[in-house]
C-alpha cells in the first residue's frame, strides 16, 4: 500500500523575509529531500491549525529547502505571518501538473503576472533562466498595487533585468513620487507588438480579476486559447482529487491543474470567480 | 457452487456472523436502517424491500475520521472483516463510484482501502420500490447482477406454489468459498424456483419504469445537462433548498471531504469529514473569492458533477437513482424534477412552457 496520503513529512520554517507589508517569503526545510516541478504546489501545514496549499516560488533544482511566498488574506495566512523562525511544519505533495515547460522550447515565453502571483512565477522564471538558451525570449509583464508592494525587490529590479534574453515590463496601480515607469494595471503594459504571437505562449498568474483581464486582452492579441496557460487559484484542500473543493467542470484544479490552458476550462461556469 | 437454496435466511446469517461482524436492515419508522445482527436476538431476519435510508459510504468513509498526526505519523489501523445484508443494486453502484475515487491506482485512499477489502457484499433484491426510486433511468435495475460477493433472491411467495425461499448466488471468489464451506446449510434450487424469481425481478421493474415513465430521454442525460448548462432551471429550483444539506449526507455517492487540523492532549490531528458542496463556504479560497456564491450555481455544480463531469472523467454516473436525496430534503429540490426540466428545455420547448410545467 502507498504511503498515508494525509500525512504529510515533517519541517520547519528557517527563515522569514519581508516582501511587502501583506507579503512574507518562508524558507522552510523538509526533513527530507523534496523534489517538485515548477508550478507544482504543496500543502503545508501549521499542526493543529490547519492547511493551505501554496505553490513554491524557488526553483525546483534546489531539493534541501523551498522559499513559500504567502499573502495575509485569511485565516490560516494571517496565522503563518504571525510564525517566527524555528516553526514546525508539514509538507504534503508537491501536487498538480506544474508548468509544460518542455511545451515552450523554441517559443516565446510572455508571462504576465500580479501581485502575489509573482511567487509561482518566479519558480518558473528561475527554471526558464536556468535554460534560456532553449527559448526565444522570456517576457514578464508584472503589476502591483504600488512600488512597495512588489515582492522580490532585489531581484526584480536588479539581476533579472540584466539577464540575456529576459525582458521585463512593470506596472503600479498607483505610483509615488520614486515611481518613473508605467502607472496602470497589467494590461496596460501588454503589448501585441512586443510578441511574435503565433510563436509565443502566454503564462497568466495573479488574483482573479487580474487573469480574467489579461486573458481577455491576450484573446484580442490573437493568442489561441491553447497557448494561454493559466495558474487557478481554487480551494485546493486534499491535493489528490477527491475532496472536491476545487473543481472547475470536470477537472480536479489540484490534480489536472493547478496550470490549464484556457482552451481547458473555458467552458466551463465561474472561473474566474 | 455458485447458486444454492434455503428455506430461511436466519442459518444462512448466522454462519455469516459466526466468520465477521454482520450488520442487517431493521425497520426504522418508514425506513430501513443498518444495524448489529444478534443472532441470539432475532428468529427471521426482515428481507428489506428497498435500500436502507443511509448510505453504504458510512461503512467506507466514515463521517469523521483521524488522518494524519504530528509529529508521529499516523497510519489507518487494521479493520475487522464485516459483512452487510440488504444491499441493493443502487448500493453496489454506489461503492462502484467510491471506487473509482478513493481506490485511483496513483492516490489510493489507504483508510478507505483499509475498510473496503474487509468488506463482504450481500446483496439482495428490491421489491416494491418506493416512489422515490428511480435507478431504471440511470443504468440501475432492483436486482444486482454483479458488485457483489453474494446475491439473496426472494424465489417465490407472491407469485406461485413454488416452495418459500431464497437463492443465493454467489459473485466472487469470496462469495464461492462461504458457499462451498457452508454447503450443508444449503440444498439445489427447486424446480421452478429461477423462473419465479426472474419473474419478480421483471414485475419488479415493470413497476419501477411505470412509476418513472413521465422520465423518457431521447438524448444521454449527460449530453442534456452539458447542453442546457447555462438554464435558469437551477435558479428556479434552488428557490425551494432551506440549505439543510441533507441530500449530500445521504447520498451514496457524494464524497465530497473536509480536512482540518485540532489540537489534542498530546498530539496534532488532522481530521477528515464530510463535507457538502452545497455549502456557501465550501469553495471559497482565502481573500474571499467564491466562484459559487449563489445557491443555484452550487445546485448546478452539484448536479452536473453527478451526470455530466463524473461521466466525462469516469465513464459512469455519479447518481444512482436511489431517492434518497427526495426523501430526505428538508426544503422541495426533486432531482427528477431538475431533469424533466433539462429535458424539456433541451427538447426545445420556450423556458416560459417549462417554468409553467413546474
Amino acid at each position: 500500500m502507498n504511503r498515508n496520503l494525509y500525512q504529510p513529512i515533517n519541517g520547519e520554517i528557517t527563515d522569514i523575509i519581508d516582501e511587502s507589508s501583506t507579503i512574507k517569503t518562508f524558507v522552510v526545510v523538509p526533513e527530507e529531500n523534496f523534489k517538485f516541478k515548477t508550478g507544482q504546489f504543496v500543502e503545508l501545514t501549521l499542526p493543529g491549525e490547519g492547511e493551505a496549499p501554496f505553490t513554491p516560488s524557488s526553483s525546483p533544482a534546489v531539493t534541501e529547502q523551498m522559499d513559500i511566498t504567502i499573502m495575509k488574506a485569511g485565516r490560516m495566512t494571517g496565522l503563518l505571518h504571525g510564525c517566527k523562525k524555528g516553526q514546525k511544519v508539514g509538507i504534503r505533495g508537491p501536487y498538480g501538473n506544474g508548468y509544460p515547460v518542455n511545451d515552450f522550447v523554441g517559443k516565446e515565453v510572455y508571462i504576465v503576472g500580479g501581485g502575489v502571483g509573482l511567487a509561482p512565477i518566479r519558480s518558473l522564471f528561475l527554471t526558464l533562466v536556468d535554460r534560456i538558451k532553449d527559448f526565444k525570449t522570456v517576457m514578464c509583464r508584472y503589476g502591483a498595487k504600488t512600488p512597495e508592494d512588489f515582492i522580490y525587490k532585489n531581484t526584480l529590479f536588479g539581476s533579472w533585468q540584466k539577464i540575456e534574453g529576459v525582458d521585463i515590463k512593470l506596472t503600479v496601480d498607483k505610483a509615488n513620487g520614486q515611481w518613473k515607469d508605467n502607472v496602470g494595471v497589467v494590461t496596460t503594459i501588454l503589448n501585441p507588438a512586443d510578441v511574435d504571437i503565433k510563436n509565443a505562449v502566454a503564462v497568466v498568474c495573479g488574483p482573479p480579476i487580474m487573469m480574467k483581464f489579461a486573458t481577455l486582452k491576450l484573446l484580442e492579441f490573437g493568442f489561441a486559447p491553447k497557448d494561454i496557460y493559466l495558474s487557478m487559484e481554487k480551494n485546493m484542500s486534499c491535493g489528490v482529487g477527491k475532496c472536491g473543493h476545487c473543481m472547475i467542470g470536470k477537472y480536479y484544479v489540484c490534480k489536472d491543474g493547478p496550470v490549464f490552458t484556457y482552451e481547458q476550462i473555458k467552458e466551463y461556469p465561474n472561473i474566474w470567480d | 457452487m455458485e447458486t444454492v437454496f434455503v428455506s430461511q435466511l436466519k442459518p444462512f446469517l448466522d454462519a455469516v456472523a459466526g466468520q465477521m461482524d454482520l450488520y442487517v436492515p431493521k425497520k426504522a419508522g418508514q425506513h430501513y436502517v443498518f444495524n448489529v445482527y444478534d443472532p441470539s436476538a432475532t428468529n427471521e431476519v426482515e428481507l428489506n424491500n428497498i435500500r436502507a435510508c443511509t448510505p453504504v459510504k458510512e461503512f467506507l468513509f466514515p463521517l469523521r475520521e483521524l488522518a494524519a498526526a504530528f509529529p508521529e505519523p499516523f497510519e489507518p489501523k487494521q479493520i475487522k472483516p464485516f459483512a452487510i445484508f440488504g444491499l441493493k443494486d443502487c448500493d453496489l453502484r454506489s461503492i462502484e463510484v467510491l471506487d473509482k475515487v478513493f481506490l485511483e491506482e496513483e492516490f489510493e485512499d489507504p483508510f478507505y482501502v483499509a475498510r473496503r477489502q474487509k468488506m463482504f457484499i450481500i446483496s439482495s433484491d428490491c421489491f416494491e420500490p418506493a416512489e422515490s426510486c428511480f435507478c431504471n433511468i440511470l443504468d440501475g435495475q432492483p436486482y444486482a447482477e454483479s458488485r457483489f460477493d453474494l446475491n439473496v433472491s426472494q424465489s417465490t411467495g407472491r407469485l406461485s406454489a413454488v416452495k418459500d425461499g431464497f437463492i443465493i448466488e454467489a459473485g466472487s471468489r469470496k462469495g464461492k468459498d462461504f458457499l462451498e464451506k457452508h454447503s450443508q446449510l444449503f440444498t439445489d434450487i427447486p424446480e421452478g424456483a429461477l423462473a419465479e424469481r426472474d419473474k419478480i425481478r421483471a414485475e419488479t421493474k415493470k413497476q419501477l419504469e411505470q412509476q418513472n415513465a413521465e422520465m423518457k430521454f431521447d438524448t444521454p442525460i449527460r449530453d442534456v445537462m452539458t447542453a442546457t448548462q447555462d438554464t435558469d432551471v437551477y435558479d428556479e429550483e434552488a428557490k425551494t433548498c432551506v440549505e439543510c444539506q441533507a441530500c449530500t449526507r445521504v447520498c451514496p455517492t457524494c464524497h465530497c471531504f473536509y480536512l482540518y487540523d485540532t489540537k489534542q492532549k498530546d498530539y496534532f490531528g488532522k481530521m477528515k469529514m464530510w463535507d457538502s458542496c452545497m455549502r456557501l463556504a465550501y469553495a471559497q479560497v482565502a481573500g474571499g473569492a467564491n466562484p459559487r456564491k449563489v445557491l443555484g450555481d452550487r445546485l448546478r455544480h452539484r448536479l452536473m458533477h453527478k451526470l455530466a463531469y463524473f461521466v466525462d472523467r469516469y465513464g459512469i454516473n455519479m447518481c444512482v437513482g436511489c431517492g434518497r436525496c427526495v426523501d430526505a430534503e428538508a426544503g422541495a429540490v426533486d432531482i427528477r424534477n431538475v431533469l424533466k426540466k433539462l429535458n424539456e428545455e433541451l427538447k426545445g420547448k420556450s423556458k416560459k412552457e417549462v417554468k409553467v410545467a413546474k
